[in-house]
């Protein structure tokens, strides 16, 4: 080991002791200013607020499908999408609807753009997390359009619903998006 | 052009990058920013969506000129030579950290001399931080130091970033949708295209022919005390001195100068390193544009880390504001500074006891 060998050596320690404690001053700083705990609280004021909005934009969507008066809600909803057109909650809505009026092509599909615009509509960490109603809808039209595409191999609607039903199911799968 | 003596275009070429420095601000471009090859990396990176700060988005025409100058005039002049494999991620990792360097002191060693010239006395702590990286650097070079042996490769190789370039021309010239160009903030400021490729185009052909490098100049004369290149360096000093005096771009002093903040020793740490850094790796940012036109693979690999420190000195914020540098800018100039003594004392071919 030679005198460059033995200065490179101090100055590498210097520079590295230098560099743990600005990253452990850091540490303490953000501690005490309870960074962690502000981000948290950040977030879930970012989705309180979204999830408010929400509200009020579809109260009267809500109100008339709480009434069991789908065509109302799906016009008022129509209504809605052109005001604040690619929303993603108004597919979810729209799903929802198709639901109950017993589209269930649609449904599957309005799942489908609902999660590919947020995904955290599939997100369990997220209050927006659908999760459950989309397994359960994935669960019980699997079976009935894998019998549908038997009776009706061609059928265009039967196809891309299948292939709606096999993308959620990925996704409810998880993994890297 | 043969019978360009290598002095002389030195001295062109540092006239050109001095007056294209303040002409192409008069034009448009950010103050003291006529010509920054980190600056415009970033803008670069910015209009690829590889971060989204839409005011740091533009293919600047000028860095498109510096290959393109640099790669007609290896071809014409037959000096294009496709050679590389020399530590490629090492090359790659040391144009990263020369980015970070950069990104913390706001600017490459061109718009140092550039801030210099036009009275900004804040670079004053980067050009002493710039001479002492290249002095310690010169130094381990003379102990010993030196990167894997370079080889010729196939000539495809050599074209790779030349091709980037055209197709960087392409995109700006068609704008398609991928590529982004902000309308406002820095990205905004721009000369017109043809001026700034033109005068890049100028400059690239006399910087291949003079093998211009503000590091190299400096090396040159710590090693060997030759000053052909330093010459350049200075030369590209005087030139904006004067332009920006008759412009009115000069405003002397420490306070109010465009793209700078007060940390002083920050930005002599970050200088050191981009120094040093530029040094292990034979070239300043300018220079390695310069040669990968002309056909260095390894250069090409350095432009390629160049452009990811580019999008991730914004998209981590590993740089500095008005304000001064970052936290993470701190950390990673020093995490740069451990990395490039580490691996001086690696390929360090000692003298047998």
């Amino acid at each position: 080991m030679d005198r460059f060998d033995k200065f490179n050596i101090t100055v590498i320690a210097l520079i590295s002791l230098i560099t743990i404690g600005m990253l452990a001053n850091q540490e303490i700083i953000k501690r005490r200013l309870g960074v962690d705990e502000a981000e948290a609280a950040e977030m879930a004021l970012y989705y309180a607020e979204k999830m408010a909005l929400n509200a009020k934009i579809y109260e009267e969507v809500i109100s008339l499908k709480e009434q069991e008066l789908y065509d109302e809600a799906m016009t008022k909803l129509q209504d809605i999408m052109k005001t604040y057109p690619g929303k993603p909650h108004s597919y979810v809505y729209l799903a929802q609807l198709s639901l109950k009026t017993g589209k269930l092509a649609d449904t599957i599909h309005n799942y489908r753009l609902a999660v590919e615009k947020d995904p955290d509509y599939m997100d369990k960490k997220t209050p927006l997390f659908i999760g459950h109603e989309v397994k359960e809808l994935v669960k019980e039209s699997l079976p009935k359009f894998g019998r549908e595409k038997k009776l009706k191999p061609k059928d265009k609607t039967v196809r891309n619903a299948l292939k709606d039903l096999y993308y959620l199911q990925r996704v409810l799968a998880g993994g890297c998006e | 052009m043969k019978a360009l003596r290598m002095i002389d275009a030195t001295i062109i070429t540092g006239a050109l990058l001095g007056l294209g420095g303040v002409i192409l601000v008069f034009f448009g471009n950010p103050a003291n920013s006529g010509i920054c090859i980190s600056c415009f990396l970033e803008n670069f990176a910015g209009s690829m969506q590889l971060h989204d700060n839409i005011r740091m988005s533009y293919i600047r025409p000028e860095l498109i000129g510096f290959v393109l100058g640099a790669f007609f005039m290896a071809l014409q002049s037959r000096r294009f030579k496709v050679t590389g494999g020399s530590s490629p991620i090492i090359r790659f990792l040391l144009g990263f950290f020369i980015l970070v360097g950069c990104a913390v002191f706001i600017g490459c060693p061109i718009k140092m001399i550039y801030r210099l010239a036009a009275g900004d006395l804040t670079a004053i702590a980067a050009t002493a931080g710039l001479i002492f990286g290249v002095w310690l650097g010169a130094k381990y070079i003379r102990a010993g130091f030196s990167l894997d042996r370079v080889k010729e490769l196939p000539q495809i190789n050599g074209y790779i970033i030349p091709f980037f370039a055209v197709l960087a021309l392409i995109f700006l010239l068609l704008n398609p949708s991928f590529i982004i160009i902000g309308e406002k903030g820095p990205a905004a400021m721009r000369a017109p295209i043809y001026i700034s490729l033109l005068l890049g185009l100028a400059i690239g052909v006399f910087a291949q022919k003079s093998g211009l490098c503000i590091t190299g100049g400096i090396r040159n004369f710590c090693l060997v005390r030759e000053r052909t290149l330093l010459n350049g360096v200075i030369t590209v000093f005087m030139t904006a001195l004067i332009l920006s005096l008759i412009m009115g771009q000069f405003n002397l002093g420490v306070n109010a100068q465009p793209s700078s903040h007060l940390s002083h020793g920050w930005t002599f740490l970050a200088f050191v390193l981009v120094g040093l850094a530029s040094t292990l790796i034979d070239g300043c940012p300018f220079r390695q544009l310069i040669k990968a036109g002309q056909g260095d693979v390894d250069a090409g690999i350095t432009i390629l880390g160049m452009t990811v420190g580019a999008a991730l000195v914004i998209s981590w914020a590993l740089r500095s504001t008005s304000a001064g540098p970052t936290f993470e800018g701190k950390i990673t100039v020093l995490a740069g500074l451990i990395f490039s003594l580490i691996l001086v004392m690696v390929y360090r071919k000692r003298k047998p006891a």
